[in-house]
């Protein structure tokens, strides 16, 4: 049984119902100001992996940040992290809430890879 | 390759810090505890391909053409009609004459409306769709 969805042409067909003259890209441009919107609340979840460099304590996740494919992560909320064991197994590792850390391990990284 | 980190979850700590993701660990290239009191927590000594497994929400990709498919659960489709109508209603009462205007922020306000209750509606209780309880089925007692 088919899933009934809303594609972009089907979308545009009914706002023209209204709008007859509203121009494409207008509206592609407003369905993707609503994607952006829709994504600040929990509508996609994702996995992604990362390499992990010896040294290196900052690893980036804003919008230019990609997956080790080359794919970018699209990251809104990061809610869980796992390490790879000796065994090559996934493991949850506990977050640290309270980041007023002693220790800024940045001496092998570049300044451009500091949180900003 | 697989790390020389036996006990993650033990020996390794996340945190986030602006838009970086900090990691932590107290053990050395070889797996071993860092015996010191003070700085036992540094940056991960050793290089991992694919060492971490990030879970998120994601966002949405962007739609670029009139054939694209919308990134995003069915039941949230229908709240981004009632935006971009929202959007175009209030053009609309931007250029209308008065009296039309009247209409048009009317309207826009209605499909404001049914776009964020259809997201508070179905934004928070998307993963019950795919994970929540959909029947009771009792134990089979026989």
């Amino acid at each position: 049984m088919a899933l009934h969805t809303i594609g972009v042409k089907n979308l545009i067909s009914r706002v023209r119902e209204v709008f007859p003259d509203a121009p494409e890209n207008y509206i592609i441009m407003l369905i993707n100001d609503a994607l952006v919107e829709l994504g600040l609340y929990n509508v996609k979840n994702m996995k992604a992996k990362l390499d992990v460099k010896a040294d290196r304590m900052w690893y980036k996740m804003g919008d230019d940040a990609i997956d080790v494919s080359g794919n970018p992560l699209n990251l809104n909320r990061l809610f869980r992290v796992d390490f790879m064991d000796s065994d090559g197994d996934y493991i949850q590792i506990p977050r640290l809430l309270d980041t007023n850390i002693l220790l800024n391990d940045v001496a092998s990284e570049p300044a451009i890879d500091f949180p900003s | 390759m697989a790390s020389n980190i036996k006990y993650p979850d033990k020996s390794m700590l996340w945190f986030i810090e602006g838009d970086k993701l900090g990691l932590l660990s107290n053990v050395d290239s070889s797996g071993n505890t860092r015996t010191t009191d003070r700085k036992q927590w540094k940056a991960i000594s050793e290089t991992v391909s694919e060492g971490i497994l990030l879970s998120y929400q994601g966002e949405p990709n962007k739609v670029t053409s009139i054939t694209s498919s919308l990134d995003i659960d069915n039941t949230l489709q229908v709240s981004i009609v009632d935006y971009v109508k929202r959007c175009l209603y209030m053009d609309k009462a931007a250029k209308g004459r008065q009296e039309d205007s009247a209409v048009s922020l009317s309207l826009a306000r209605e499909h404001n409306r049914k776009f964020k209750e259809g997201v508070r509606k179905y934004g928070q209780r998307k993963r019950e769709k795919t994970g929540g309880t959909r029947a009771v089925v009792p134990y089979d007692l026989t």
